[in-house]
């Protein structure tokens, strides 16, 4: 097995606020780690910080081994250059919570858009496998629609069909269902399932507790910016060590 | 009956009189459906909305009416100004100006808006002292400043501050009026222009950046094909305000010995006296043909970018006449 | 203290700003030259009163006069031409400077003469119109050699850089509408309880406001109201919210004949000497303070008197009534403390 990301003493602050505190935790390529805990806990904090929309105080990043947002230099981490980050993010896809398709362009192009610019993929192929992966989340009928003419669910899975354009090695994802009612929950959970059976690493922060157990292999549990607990569902969300993860779990059932 | 309270009591009273008396009889209103003679619904009447359009329409026809007898307006004299060649050449420098400065200021204002919103702190103030010291210089006195440039350099030269100059012109030779006179505008117009943009662009959401960048968008990109068509929506009817402010604040450059349309209307008057009204009127009634215009120009281009804003783009006024003489059955 | 305008008091010290530009095509804005041509022996032929529906063109023979012409400044002997500069826009002055019939040519007595002066000097005449600040700005900067545009003798202009050759006197009039009776005795009592339009910064302010504070002392009113531009002092009068209009009275005999067969004629309601009670007012060439112009202004404007084209000239515009014996250089202007 081999490490897809590594997130090694995290910190981050906002003035006196310290919303990352040392976090570390890896994840494995071909598998889907689910990251849960309380509101305000740090989740999407850590989950930007990966593909580097936040910029960490201290500790760093690596994805594949390769570090993102900055290099090593002189036994110091230095940021890198704007252009070279967004180069690092077009491989790392990002399904955001909500409200985040550009509603000025259509369905497919909004997925066309990165490809097309970033891998200078020609636009006819770009359109054709557009339309595949549009497909594949069950929205073909639905390529000339602009974004507000789509129910919530359908905008979600247009958000996942754009970050899988990009054909990315990791993709991560922040509580891609919360805005959406059960019914529409589901048809987001179902792509996400059919990703993790072609065995695309993915790291999912979710309230779905159901979810996560029935599809993550890894489970991280945060609390106050640390990592609580982590381990396979079954240990973590079935029979979790700590009681601040045995209360959280408790509250949510 | 009692147990069951309509579902739309105001439709209830609206049925016909034959429908209320078999709804009486009913147990309940559930087989209602079955006894309608027809199921659709009668429109509330406005009869008050008549009366107000025939008010309005009253009050039109006078207007008209006084317009058109009063021999103070001089109509004859009007139809001899209104495409008189002088008035026409005015016109169409009042255009030019407003054209030129329309794009230059757009350009401009992008450019400053977007130094304004840079995270740095010297394009910040730079620009921010440019819309400050523009908006506050009267337009009158940047065009007479201008216009007399020359009277403080004889030559503007580009070259380093300070330092040694590559190419040296007569301010005289480059700057002509027209020339002043479009550079004046350009530069007012830039700083209104500026705030516009910004108010745009702050207006679409934080969020759509993080996206753009988290795709990995390269930074022009983003502005270009993310954030500026979703702001232009938001700056088109500002901006349109701020072109017919400009259509006929174009009348300052007389200061710079141009006259454009109400230049040459004032002129003119000041020369045929007895004819002030009719001349102003001339200047009005193109005034008016012209911001017709851009207030046409501006609908359709609200129209091509509320695209994807809203779910459904409204008809076109054509489109909408076209669709209701359908439905009387007029066109077919 | 005849009619001056408003004078500028825009001062322009900016600083250096480097103006970066793209070059667009040129376009000047000149007025197109008047008909004058240099006819067998060498003397300038000069039609003035052209292109004007009030008045018939007179053709005028100028000759060169070397004896002034050796006194001009070299530049302008190398250049060849006199620029012209005429206050005239937006807001003609007719008959003293106006956009001719053909609705483009720039003429009227000032820049009539200012063509007649040229000839003498054998300079080509260049005349520009300018708005009323940008005359003085340019005059100053010596972009315009010489303002031939109503300008008044004043201390303070002359304060300000600028010599004076002058050339006209001019009445004053009040302009009432048709329809009304009024008229004005010579007697400042006769506008007692009147409302009186001046244009700010004159001379006829400053003697309406004298006769106001005497009619104050009598226990009598007089309003006196300013309007931004003539056209919107002409809308006021034939609107009926002023009685009467005071200002020069050329303007006054031009517009009252223009309105003649409109639906707000107006007419005449009798003249005062611009002189008023203590102050000749004279309206002169103005050029650079120091440019070495005035003297060779002043000595072909007398050359002119002296042989009759300036008499013919004023008598084209009907000008008769304001005219000089002598052309003086500086002579002593409006004071300063005027308003
Ligand atoms: N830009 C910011 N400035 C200041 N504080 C911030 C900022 N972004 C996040 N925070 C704070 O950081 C903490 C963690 O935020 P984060 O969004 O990571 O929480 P979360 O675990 O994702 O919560 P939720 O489940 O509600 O989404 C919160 O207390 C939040 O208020
Ligand atoms: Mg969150």
């Amino acid at each position: 097995m081999t490490v897809a990301v590594n997130v090694r003493g995290a910190v981050k602050s906002y003035g006196t606020n310290r919303v990352l505190d040392e976090v570390d935790f890896t994840a494995q390529a071909g598998q889907v780690t689910a990251i849960i805990g309380p509101s305000g806990s740090g989740k999407s904090t850590l989950l930007r910080a990966i593909n580097h929309l936040e910029p960490l105080d201290s500790g760093y990043v690596t994805v594949r081994g390769e570090l993102i947002g900055v290099r090593l230099h002189k036994g110091r981490l230095r940021e890198l250059s704007e252009r070279a980050i967004l180069r690092q993010r077009s491989r790392i896809g990002f399904v955001f919570q909500s409200l985040n398709l550009f509603p000025h362009l259509s369905v497919v192009e909004n997925v066309i858009e990165a490809p097309v610019v970033t891998q200078r993929v020609p636009k006819q192929q770009a359109i054709a496998r557009a339309k595949d992966l549009l497909t594949k989340v069950g929205l073909a009928d639905k390529i000339d629609a602009y974004p507000r003419q789509l129910s919530g669910g359908q905008q979600q899975r247009v958000a996942i069909a754009r970050a899988l354009a990009l054909e990315p090695e990791l993709i991560l994802f922040d509580e891609p269902t919360s805005a959406l009612d059960p019914e529409l929950v589901g048809e987001v959970l179902t792509v996400i399932r059919d990703l993790a059976a072609a065995g695309t690493t993915m790291i999912v922060v979710t309230h779905e507790i159901g979810f996560a157990r029935e599809v993550a292999d890894h489970v991280v549990f945060i609390d106050a910016g640390r990592v609580v607990e982590q381990g396979p569902p079954d240990q973590v969300l079935v029979a979790p060590r700590h009681d601040r993860t045995r209360e959280f779990l408790g509250k949510l059932v | 009956m009692t147990s069951s309270s309509p579902p739309k009591p105001s439709q209830e009273t609206e049925l016909p009189q034959p429908v209320k008396e078999s709804a009486e009889t009913a147990e309940t209103t559930d087989d209602l459906v079955d006894k309608l003679e027809s199921r659709r619904v009668v429109p509330l009447r406005h009869p008050w909305r008549w009366v107000a359009s025939a008010v309005v329409l009253v009050l039109l026809a006078q207007a008209a009416h006084a317009l058109t007898t009063n021999d103070a307006f001089q109509w004859d004299a009007f139809g001899y100004w209104f495409t008189r060649p002088v008035v026409v050449e005015g016109l169409l420098l009042t255009l030019q100006l407003t054209g030129l400065s329309a794009v230059f200021g757009l350009l401009g204002g992008i450019v400053l808006a977007l130094m304004r919103l840079s995270r740095n702190p010297v394009l910040q103030s730079v620009a921010w002292a440019y819309i400050w010291l523009f908006r506050s210089i009267p337009l009158i006195v940047l065009l007479l400043f201008l216009a007399n440039i020359t009277a403080l350099y004889a030559t503007l030269s580009l070259g380093v501050p300070f330092g040694p100059s590559f190419v040296e012109f007569s301010a005289n030779d480059l700057l002509s009026f027209y020339m002043v006179a479009v550079l004046g505008l350009s530069l007012n117009e830039a700083a209104y222009a500026a705030e516009i943009v910004r108010s745009g662009i702050i207006s679409v959401d934080q969020s759509q950046l993080e996206a753009a960048s988290a795709l990995g968008l390269p930074k022009g990109r983003q502005y270009r094909r993310i954030i500026l068509p979703q702001a232009t929506r938001a700056i088109i009817p500002a901006y349109a305000n701020q072109l017919i402010g400009l259509l006929k604040g174009t009348s300052v450059v007389y200061i710079t010995s141009l006259l454009e349309l109400f230049g040459v209307v004032q002129s003119q008057a000041s020369i045929n006296s007895g004819q002030i009204i009719p001349l102003l009127m001339v200047g009005t009634i193109w005034y008016i043909v012209l911001t017709s215009l851009l207030s046409i120009v501006q609908y359709y281009l609200e129209r091509y970018f509320s695209r994807g804003a809203l779910r459904t783009v409204p008809p076109t006024p054509f489109q909408r006449l076209r669709s209701r003489l359908r439905t009387t059955g007029v066109a077919r | 203290m005849p009619s001056s305008r408003r004078s500028v008091r825009l001062s322009l010290t900016a600083a250096a700003s480097v103006v970066a530009l793209a070059a667009l095509s040129a376009c000047g804005s000149s007025a197109a030259p008047p008909a004058a041509a240099v006819d067998a022996s060498g003397n300038t032929v000069v039609t003035v009163a052209a292109n004007t529906d009030f008045t018939t063109p007179v053709q005028l023979t100028v000759p060169r006069v070397e004896a002034i012409r050796a006194k001009l400044p070299k530049a302008v002997l190398d250049r060849g031409t006199l620029v012209i500069g005429v206050g005239g826009l937006p807001n003609s002055t007719p008959p003293l400077d106006l956009i001719g019939s053909d609705q483009k040519t720039l003429t009227g007595n000032e820049p009539d003469l200012g063509r007649l002066v040229a000839a003498v000097l054998g300079l080509t005449p260049d005349v520009q119109n300018a708005s009323w600040q940008n005359l003085f700005v340019r005059l100053k900067s010596g972009q315009f050699d010489a303002g031939f545009s109503n300008i008044t003798v004043t201390e303070e202009r002359k304060v300000q850089g600028l010599d004076f050759a002058t050339y006209r006197k001019d009445n004053l009039g009040f302009e009432v509408n048709k329809n009304t009776t009024w008229n004005f005795d010579g007697n400042y009592q006769s506008l007692a309880g009147k409302t009186v339009a001046v244009n700010t910064g004159t001379n006829q302010e400053k003697i309406l406001i004298e006769w106001r504070n005497k009619l104050q002392a009598e226990g009598k009113t007089l309003e006196i109201r300013n309007f931004a531009d003539t056209n919107s002092t002409y809308l006021a009068l034939s609107s009926g919210r002023i009685d009467a209009y005071f200002y020069p009275n050329p303007t006054v005999a031009y517009h009252v004949a223009k309105t003649a067969s409109t639906p707000n004629p107006t007419r005449s309601a009798g003249s005062y000497s611009g002189a008023g009670a203590t102050l000749q007012g004279l309206i002169a060439a103005t050029t650079k303070k120091d440019s070495g112009l005035v003297e060779p202004l002043a000595e072909a404007i007398n050359y002119l008197i002296e042989n009759g084209q300036y008499a013919k000239l004023l008598a084209a515009y009907g000008l008769d009534d304001e005219a000089i014996p002598k052309a003086e250089v500086n002579p002593p202007g409006l004071p300063i403390n005027n308003s």
